[in-house]
């Protein structure tokens, strides 16, 4: 079993309005997970983000990062090892240029100016920026800033980083090139958390699934046992990825051999045919 | 075909010339003090050919070495040119019952005349303000403002002043962005079809962008805070290597100056 990174216990939030955020949640996340945050808008997700990240102080509940209970005096440590990019590029970006923007949280940190370059440099190669590191944030497009704002939190090296709905507002080629990036993270270990609507990404991306559902996790499991739970999916307003929804077709209608590989991406589905061929072959 | 019209005020088109400059690279703070030393040099020595001097250099620098069109050059420096324009006819004429002068002619009660020595003035004067105008556009069309704070902080100019030219500067784009867009979705359903409704059109883009900057300043906030923000606003920035070449052709240029000054002393 993977250490606990982060212990959530009865986590309660309220806005300043009396309106209830979060209520009782409690989740244990693990070195080097995935998982996919679902959720309709106002479930949720958001304020959970920023009340692990510390912005937002819970009312009630406990926050343990790596068996250290987080107080007031160590926010700094779970701001600095957890880092969130944000939804909003534009809502991010606080400097006047891109490095200085990348630099913001090494500054913050207080390193070295040395290790500051160097995290910098390592950022803006990462999400392939460096050319455009003098720019202001104001001549970019839109998925150059996002580009912008991920390196920013990289270059805190971060040991789990947060996604806010980050393909939200990317064109097709920059939603693969966030998937890219994803992979590659994840490649390396990072524990990534990643609130989406997209069900067809959290299906094929994700290693976990947690359903927030009116400030509550309703759900918390692989992406198979939520996206076939259709309690779940209809209490979360949730509709079944596409490829899951395909292959259960295929297998009613006796087209396929329930095999319960369950493809997750075209090309998985496309193989799974291959080696089926002859079930399907006894159609003709 | 009539252009249309470029909906940003000249500001920031002068900030998108300062990145597009091919002399961008030269280090800031050589760029912000020369411009000054200039400045001041035109303005002690009032000296029309030290001023003709540094009005074609200056030209030539923003123009030759910055890559910007000539039109463009132009556009930018017509801006001060009706504020000067007009102080300088009030300098240059002057009221008096009696005709005198070397011009005069008659309006009302009286007559404006104008003499040899008011004309020197005049055109001196103008001469030097153009002169220091261009050593400061010389900077700022190819000074990225980020670039122009920063040698203020070196300079050790009040740390409140500085985080707030910074944010101002970063925050002035998105207002404006915020505010186009609405102007524009208040045009598609016709917010603007005559003056009544343009008047209240526009107060309700105000009232909302000051919802939307309050709201904008928590997002903020959250954001820096999540980056370990504590109340300094850090910025990280690389110094551009300062060319030892370039330091020696500005002394160059600055001697001639003085000597040119100093030898047509009027």
């Amino acid at each position: 079993m993977k250490k606990t990174i982060l212990k959530v216990e009865n986590l309660h939030y309220a806005y300043w309005n009396g309106k209830v955020a979060l209520n009782d949640v409690s989740v244990d996340i693990r070195e080097g997970e995935k998982i996919a945050v679902m959720g309709s808008n106002g479930s949720g997700k958001s304020t959970f983000f920023l009340n692990i990240n510390g912005v937002f102080a819970p009312e009630r509940g406990k926050i343990t990062y790596r068996e250290t209970l987080v107080t007031k005096k160590n926010l700094k440590e779970l701001r600095k090892n957890i880092g969130i990019v944000f939804q909003d590029a534009d809502n991010q970006i606080v400097a006047s240029t891109v490095r200085a923007e990348v630099g913001f949280g090494p500054m913050n940190l207080k390193l070295p100016m040395q290790e500051v370059h160097e995290r910098v440099e390592e950022s803006l190669a990462y999400m392939n920026i460096t050319d455009f590191k003098d720019r202001p944030p104001h001549y970019l497009s839109g998925g150059e800033k996002k580009r912008v704002s991920i390196a920013s939190i990289l270059a805190m090296r971060p040991e789990m980083i947060i996604f806010d709905e980050p393909t939200a507002a990317l064109d097709p080629l920059n939603a693969t090139m966030l998937e890219d990036v994803l992979a590659k993270l994840g490649n390396v270990g990072k524990t990534i958390l990643l609130s989406t609507h997209d069900v067809d990404l959290a299906y094929r991306w994700a290693e976990r699934v947690l359903v927030f559902s009116a400030g509550e996790i309703i759900a918390d499991g692989t992406p198979l046992d939520i996206f076939r739970d259709q309690q779940i999916l209809e209490k979360a307003n949730l509709k079944k990825p596409m490829m899951l929804e395909v292959y259960e077709m295929l297998v009613k209608k006796k087209l396929l051999e329930d095999s319960a590989e369950y493809p997750k991406t075209t090309q998985a589905f496309n193989k799974l045919l291959d080696d089926h061929v002859v079930f399907l072959g006894d159609l003709a | 075909m009539k252009r249309i019209k470029h909906n940003h005020g000249e500001g920031v088109r002068i900030d998108y010339y300062a990145y597009a400059s091919h002399i961008k690279h030269w280090n800031a703070t050589f760029k912000v003090f020369f411009s000054l030393v200039i400045m001041v040099i035109c303005i002690a020595f009032n000296n029309p050919y030290v001023s003709t001097v540094v009005i074609v250099a200056m030209a030539y620098i923003t123009i030759v070495k910055g890559q910007l069109p000539l039109s463009e050059y132009l556009r930018v420096l017509a801006i001060p040119t009706t504020f000067i324009l007009l102080s300088v006819v009030a300098i240059i004429f002057d009221f008096s019952k009696e005709p005198m002068g070397l011009y005069h002619f008659p309006v009302g009660l009286g007559y404006f005349y104008t003499s040899k020595a008011m004309l020197k003035t005049g055109l001196y004067l103008t001469l030097k303000v153009f002169a220091a105008i261009s050593a400061l556009q010389m900077m700022t069309l190819s000074t990225p403002f980020s670039e122009i704070i920063s040698v203020m902080r070196k300079a050790h100019v009040p740390k409140l002043v500085i985080e707030l030219m910074n944010m101002i500067y970063r925050y002035i784009f998105i207002l404006l962005e915020v505010s186009t867009k609405m102007k524009n979705a208040a045009d598609s359903r016709l917010g603007n079809c005559d003056f009544k409704t343009s008047c209240s059109t526009f107060g309700s883009i105000g009232a909302n962008l000051l919802v939307i900057s309050m709201r904008k300043a928590n997002a903020y906030y959250d954001a820096m805070e999540s980056r370990c923000y504590d109340g300094d606003f850090l910025f990280y920035e690389e110094d551009r290597a300062v060319d030892k070449n370039l330091i020696m052709k500005a002394a160059l240029f600055i001697v001639i100056l003085i000597i040119i000054g100093c030898y047509t002393r009027l």
